[in-house]
């Protein structure tokens, strides 16, 4: 017998993989000021179901993903409270990523949608 | 469950156990900076509340130290040093690959690397001797002690530099997030923990030894880099500018027939110059990797 819920979370991670590259360029994308990880995690948590689609800690490596990819760039600056911070910021090559991007994620979902949803016969 | 975040972290370290060593540090950077801001916050909004019990939620949401150790595994074969690898493949003639490392941008980030040493090592170098001859000479006084502190967090600060450059150029993964101390440690204990790091005193050792050696790379590739050049061009600066090369003398101009052989050795000489940057740059990034990366 198949665990249904492990099946379920390989199938999240699996989805997140991808999915969370879009979320944090389209985070950036639309944030007036460089932001850092923490409050990148804490910003998409206030969006997120009760409970939440991707851990936190996963968006890091991510985020490095992408800034090794040119479309974020980054600066560190020490806080005052707490460890020295890293600051991401979106570079034009990654406003022109995200915009592709969300093209491509509007194709798939409406693929996604018109599969599961409309009533052909097989 | 965690009592604190240097638990957690030691947890994390074990799960990424064998690989990169830049790669672990960085994790280990990104989670404590996470952690420690979540943890603050956290107490800040109920001020009773144990680190234990702060932390408890802020590690449910980041995630377990397997949750993470696995997505930084995931994600770190797309993550190349910024040069690409050379190529595994050796197909090309002897003469091909000879020739063609001029093309290489390995080779060139290696080059540049040798003539930018000049600087980095008087700068890195000369501020680990005199900083530390200054700060050294300052612990006589008890104000020295925190001199010397900043001393060895500088000393830190130009590792991670240095780490940086070494990547850009030599194309060897290297840390890109600083080290962080506890931040729950007083000011003399903070100090103590600086001193005891071996990392702190590798740097240190490192910066010292880049002064000499930044000085050999620079003359030795400046030196055999030049010489290319001259002898490349040594048939039109003797015939068309008549700037004697010297080769047989003071002032002597290289017979005719025997220019074409000048020049051809320049030929030589220019890929030869790269191929031994790109040895020498390897070695150097073994050590530098070594000195530089946490333990």
């Amino acid at each position: 017998m198949v665990d249904i819920t492990d099946a379920n979370k390989k199938f999240q991670k699996e989805l997140n993989s991808g999915i969370a590259a879009l979320v944090l360029l389209g985070v950036l994308g639309q944030a007036k000021d460089p932001m850092y990880g923490y409050q990148i995690a804490k910003f998409i948590e206030t969006h997120d179901e009760k409970i939440p689609m991707m851990k936190q800690g996963a968006f890091y490596p991510v985020l490095r993903s992408l800034e090794s990819s040119g479309l974020l760039e980054s600066f560190v600056n020490p806080s005052v409270s707490g460890p020295p911070r890293r600051y991401y910021n979106i570079t034009d090559s990654g406003r022109e990523a995200l915009k592709s991007w969300i093209g491509i994620w509007d194709q798939t979902k409406a693929f996604v949608d018109r599969i599961l949803k409309e009533k052909t016969d097989v | 469950m965690y009592k604190n975040v240097q638990e957690y972290l030691e947890k994390l370290k074990k799960e990424l156990e064998g690989a990169d060593p830049a790669l672990i540090q960085d994790a280990l950077s990104d989670a404590e900076g996470h952690l420690r801001t979540g943890l603050e916050e956290e107490i800040a909004h109920s001020p009773g509340l144990s680190e234990t019990e702060a932390l408890k939620p802020i590690i449910e949401k980041y995630g377990s130290p397997s949750e993470i150790a696995t997505s930084y595994r995931a994600i770190e074969p797309h993550i190349a040093p910024s040069l690409a690898p050379a190529r595994p493949q050796e197909l090309r003639s002897f003469w091909a690959r000879f020739f063609g490392v001029l093309a290489e941008a390995r080779a060139w980030g290696a080059f540049s690397y040798m003539l930018l040493a000049l600087f980095t090592g008087v700068i890195f170098g000369g501020w680990a001797l005199l900083g530390g001859f200054i700060s050294a000479c300052s612990l006589l006084f008890i104000i020295g002690l925190p001199i010397f502190g900043l001393f060895l967090l500088s000393i830190r600060g130009i590792a991670l530099l240095e780490g940086r450059i070494v990547e850009a150029l030599l194309g060897v993964r290297m840390p890109r997030k600083p080290l962080f101390l506890k931040k729950d440690l007083g000011w003399t204990d903070k100090f103590k923990a600086l001193v005891r790091d071996a990392y702190s005193w590798r740097s240190l050792l490192y910066a010292v030894l880049l002064f000499p050696l930044g000085l050999i790379y620079y003359g030795l590739f400046g030196l055999l880099f030049v010489l290319s050049l001259i002898f490349i061009t040594s048939p039109v600066l003797e015939l068309v500018f008549h700037i004697p090369l010297d080769l047989f003398g003071d002032n002597v101009f290289t017979p005719v027939w025997f220019l074409p052989v000048v020049c051809i050795a320049g030929f030589i000489l220019l890929p030869l110059t790269f191929h031994f940057a790109k040895f020498i740059g390897k070695i150097h990034a073994r050590f530098a990797k070594s000195m530089l990366v946490k333990k």
